[in-house]
């Protein structure tokens, strides 16, 4: 079916207009980044500086311990997908294969867990922090992440594994391995891309969380995560906003370049338990 | 050959006692990192606590926390509060994510670098995002003062973050930026899940446009719509990070959601006991709604 010329004028016009306003904010981010300060505090607003200051970010790096901010997050995040992969994993397996007595109810459970609102576990979280000392320590926000994406990478990988035919597992078991080198050997190695898809979902997570590093990490400056550097820039009596900007891109850097060359995973495991 | 091992999973009871080890870490973990705050912190609701630690004396049973949260005024404002944002954000979030996935499903030269245009912001952290509008909607230099002044909207420049209505409404924007995305990528994933055939069919039969979209594309679409729905109204529910960095709560309390209502009486006024009630009976809520809306097949969320 041929389209009319004003149909698809109409239709690259739309999307353009679309996919401008939607990136607009992040380009304006940008802008405001590479603008000298001076320029911020005009109007009307200059949508590309005269002189942009390209050593913002670097200068930004120098000014404040962005990099350790930065090494945090990436610890927290590497940490508590770690443990969390480690879990769902087997488990996620055990859900898709198996059947086990309250399996479901666990199954139910875990979809409960994605209900909860981090304000409410967050109370009693610090109550059990405190009593093991670890307020302020980076092992708080490891195990305050798994709560966040345990539930997440679970289902993932459930519904992962239920696309593979069992069958691969059964001829594995014929030429003589055990059901969990089976599992190990077989399975695993043929996931490997939803595997990817899951953990790195559960990095984004652990990397984007506020509220419970605000709350346990708040009085030990040495181990502030990203975002919570972040915030206590905007908290300042002026803010300046060129330095937050560049400090902005540089945390949201990672998981921006995550989504542009891993798109299709990404979706794909966000998307999996939708399209039944 | 017979296999060593007499595991067939293929049988459809396949008990094994593999399948009880292989759950047992995670059971072991959610029971301490999820379940055993949740008992603990459903126990101090029911305590007048204020520094929670565990190793202190309990006290004793008192409803007292929830008979104040009942009559308080405050809770019934941040019901209120969550409600209308809740209901806004979820409607311009679906509107707008429906809209673009219909866009750009269509076949056009550059559509899988619209596609991921358009899902962009969902990969920006909520925080980062808070800087970005806060930066926009800054009093003095914020870009959108000078773009609704010149669109004639308003007449001189407003401080957005000290009026009750305009905060709520810079808080509504930069969620919907923030969720929509989302939208979009879950309704493009369902509109592709349509065979073609269907469109073939109708098309024969004569049918239009827009009767292709009402009879084929929103039915088909009708079992994604309800998970989304369900994901984006828990996602507003419960959200913490993009209100609490944006207005903390303000002007006048109102931006203040039940769940950043339950994190300034947890950890602004320490009144543990207190915040535990509001955070269970926000999770109940939750709870509650997402199976009205979704039945007993909550597979998908």
């Amino acid at each position: 079916m041929k389209r009319s010329l004003l149909h698809s004028t109409f239709l690259y016009v739309a999307v353009i207009l679309v996919c401008a306003l939607l990136v607009f904010p992040i380009y304006w981010l940008f802008i405001t980044a590479i603008s000298p300060p001076d320029q911020l505090r005009v109007l009307p607003p200059r949508f590309w500086p005269e002189i942009p200051r390209w050593n913002v970010f670097g200068d930004v790096m120098s000014d404040r311990p962005i990099l350790l901010w930065l090494g945090n997050s990436a610890l927290a995040a590497l940490g508590s997908v770690l443990l969390s992969m480690t879990v769902s994993v087997l488990a996620g397996y055990s859900l898709s294969r198996f059947r086990v007595r309250g399996g479901q109810s666990l199954g139910l459970f875990i979809l409960t867990a994605k209900m909860l609102p981090a304000t409410l576990l967050v109370i009693p979280l610090f109550g059990i922090f405190r009593t093991l000392d670890l307020i302020g320590s980076l092992w708080s926000i490891v195990l305050a992440h798994a709560t966040l994406i345990i539930p997440f990478t679970t289902w993932m990988l459930k519904g992962y594994f239920d696309t593979i035919p069992r069958e691969l597992e059964q001829a594995a078991m014929v030429d003589g391995c055990s059901p969990l080198g089976a599992m190990v050997r077989v399975i695993l190695p043929v996931s490997a891309p939803g595997l990817a898809a899951t953990a790195l979902y559960g990095f984004v997570l652990s990397w984007s969380d506020y509220a419970y590093a605000r709350t346990f990490l708040t009085n030990a400056q040495t181990n502030w995560t990203a975002n919570l550097g972040i915030t206590t820039m905007k908290g300042e009596y002026i803010s300046n906003w060129g330095d937050i900007s560049a400090a902005s891109i540089l945390v949201a850097l990672p998981v921006l370049l995550i989504y542009l060359f891993l798109e299709r995973y990404l979706v794909g495991g966000l998307t999996a338990g939708a399209e039944k | 050959m017979k296999p060593r091992f007499s595991l067939d999973l293929a049988r459809p009871s396949r008990r094994h006692w593999l399948g009880y080890l292989l759950l047992a870490p995670a059971v072991l973990l959610i029971g301490l990192i999820i379940v055993y705050p949740l008992i603990v912190s459903v126990d101090i609701s029911f305590q007048n606590v204020n520094i929670a630690r565990l190793d202190q004396p309990r006290r004793p049973f008192t409803t007292a926390n929830y008979e104040r949260l009942f009559t308080s005024a405050d809770f019934w404002n941040a019901a209120w509060v969550t409600l209308k944002l809740v209901i806004i954000v979820s409607v311009f979030c679906f509107l707008l994510g429906l809209g673009t996935a219909l866009l750009v499903n269509n076949k056009f030269k550059g559509r899988s670098l619209a596609r991921l245009l358009v899902a962009l912001p969902w990969a920006v952290p909520e925080v980062i995002a808070v800087v970005i509008f806060a930066w926009m909607f800054d009093s003095s230099f914020g870009l959108m003062n000078w773009i609704f002044i010149k669109l004639g909207f308003i007449d001189t420049t407003v401080n957005w973050f000290s009026s009750p209505a305009a905060a709520f409404m810079v808080v509504c924007m930069t969620m919907i930026w923030k969720g929509y995305p989302f939208v979009s990528i879950m309704m493009l994933a369902g509109l592709q899940s349509i065979p073609e055939d269907f469109y073939n069919a109708a098309r024969v039969d004569g049918a239009n446009t827009w009767q292709r979209l009402v009879n084929i594309t929103i039915p088909s679409l009708m079992p994604v719509l309800g998970v989304t729905l369900v994901l984006v109204m828990l996602w507003v529910f419960r959200d913490f990070s993009i209100i609490y960095v944006l207005t903390g709560g303000g002007p006048l309390k109102a931006t203040q959601t039940l769940s950043i209502m339950t994190y300034e009486q947890a950890f602004g006024f320490f009144k543990m006991g207190y915040a535990s009630a509001i955070g269970v009976v926000t999770l109940i809520i939750c709870v509650i709604a997402s199976r009205l809306m979704i039945g007993r097949a909550p597979d998908n969320i």
